[in-house]
């Protein structure tokens, strides 16, 4: 049977409905930043990966209560969090700088883009070791605004946390950044 | 955006993750477990729902079996264990030969490939947003229809149209024009409502939404 490629509604009306096929065509297109998001918390890809698997499965259960029409993203990455934050609780342990900087050289003659001609491959080591001693709650915000591209409301209904919270976190983040940084 | 700003997400595209792996095979097996433990309430409700307000009630003698056939005017809906045999045949096969007056009535704006008759059935097939769908009013509430399923994808829903509504989605399902010679096939996507003594009947490969819209139409 051949259709047209559904959009997102209609799968989340599906999968509300128990089709498995519609579901996992959701898992196939946010897997990637379920996955980042749960990283960024848990600091460690065998935790990130069962987190964020189980985030999709606690997600199927909850569809029902799912309210139609509402960003889907969030309410998931919402789930994925929570499951990641209680992983990285129950294991105690918290991996030093986890994230790293990619080692790939510019190539040839290309021109460096503006955005990467910001900063050299030294500042963005200092930059992420500056992040690494922000407290966890602003680090976070500034991982999920600025490195895995969330909307500022996105990042509150990620954190479960009011909008003006992440703002103020932000704000005292990037502060902190400024006064380690420059 | 600050330069602060724009250094921090240029840091973000060129930090290193772990590759994302394939979420899926793991989400399946674990909902696998779940939906065989959500499907027969599904059913059930949709099912209670149904004899409800079914005009003709029509089971066997074995009240256990309330739950797995239901009755819907001239339709029944039953789940099987094991599907009867059945082929993938045309949308209009054991309908008899093609009929060139009207049989049912169909909006004008609905374009009508061609008409067919039999005893308490009429249809016609329909182009509709491009692809083909069967069109059948079926009288009195004697069985003119017989529907089996078994497939555990296949979906049973209420909906909200004439005196009451089924939608069948999902699976394999394998119909039986009941009347006179019994005609086996598979079939897709099906509406049946109930409106003023009539069954209607909707097949296609189209989905909940558009079918409605469809109803809504030809009998509006």
């Amino acid at each position: 049977m051949v259709g047209r490629p559904l959009d997102e509604s209609e799968l989340i009306r599906r999968a509300q409905r128990g089709d498995t096929h519609a579901y996992e065509e959701l898992v196939h297109a946010y897997q990637g930043i379920a996955f980042r998001t749960a990283y960024v918390i848990a600091r460690n890809a065998g935790d990130a990966e069962e987190a964020a698997q189980d985030g999709f499965v606690k997600a199927w259960r909850a569809l029902a209560r799912f309210r139609e029409g509402a960003p889907f993203r969030p309410w998931l990455l919402h789930i994925v969090a929570n499951e990641a934050r209680n992983r990285r609780r129950s294991a105690g342990r918290r991996a030093n700088l986890v994230l790293r900087a990619a080692t790939s050289e510019p190539s040839g003659d290309a021109a460096p883009s503006p955005e990467a001609s910001v900063l050299s491959h030294e500042q963005h080591g200092a930059l992420l070791a500056a992040i690494e001693k922000l407290p966890e709650d602003q680090r976070l915000v500034l991982a999920l605004r600025y490195f895995l591209d969330l909307s500022e409301h996105e990042v509150a209904e990620t954190l479960g946390v009011p909008q003006g919270t992440v703002k103020s976190r932000t704000a005292r983040a990037l502060e902190r950044l400024r006064e380690s940084y420059d | 955006m600050t330069e602060l700003e724009r250094a921090l997400v240029t840091l973000g595209n060129e930090l290193e993750y772990p590759q994302t792996p394939d979420l899926w095979p793991g989400v399946r097996e674990r909902l696998g477990s779940d939906r065989r433990r959500v499907r027969p309430q599904l059913l059930a409700a949709a099912a209670l729902v149904a004899l409800a307000v079914a005009i003709a009630f029509a089971v066997t003698p074995a009240r256990s079996a309330i739950l797995r056939f239901f009755h819907l005017g001239a339709a029944t809906v039953e789940r099987v264990d094991t599907l009867p045999p059945a082929q993938q045949r045309s949308l209009v096969s054991g309908l008899g030969p093609a009929l060139a007056r009207p049989t049912v009535h169909v909006p004008g704006s609905l374009r009508v490939r061609s008409y067919y008759s039999r005893p308490g059935l009429a249809a016609a097939l329909l182009r509709y947003r491009g692809k083909p769908v069967l069109y059948a009013v079926l009288d009195g509430d004697q069985m003119g229809i017989a529907k089996k399923f078994a497939d555990s994808e296949t979906r049973v829903e209420p909906v909200a149209l004439g005196e009451f509504g089924l939608w069948l989605e999902g699976g394999r399902h394998v119909l039986q024009w009941g009347s006179g010679r019994v005609e086996t096939r598979l079939a897709g996507n099906v509406l049946l409502w109930l409106r003023r003594g009539k069954t209607y009947r909707l097949e296609g490969d189209f989905l909940r939404s558009q079918m409605l819209d469809l109803a809504r139409q030809i009998t509006l």
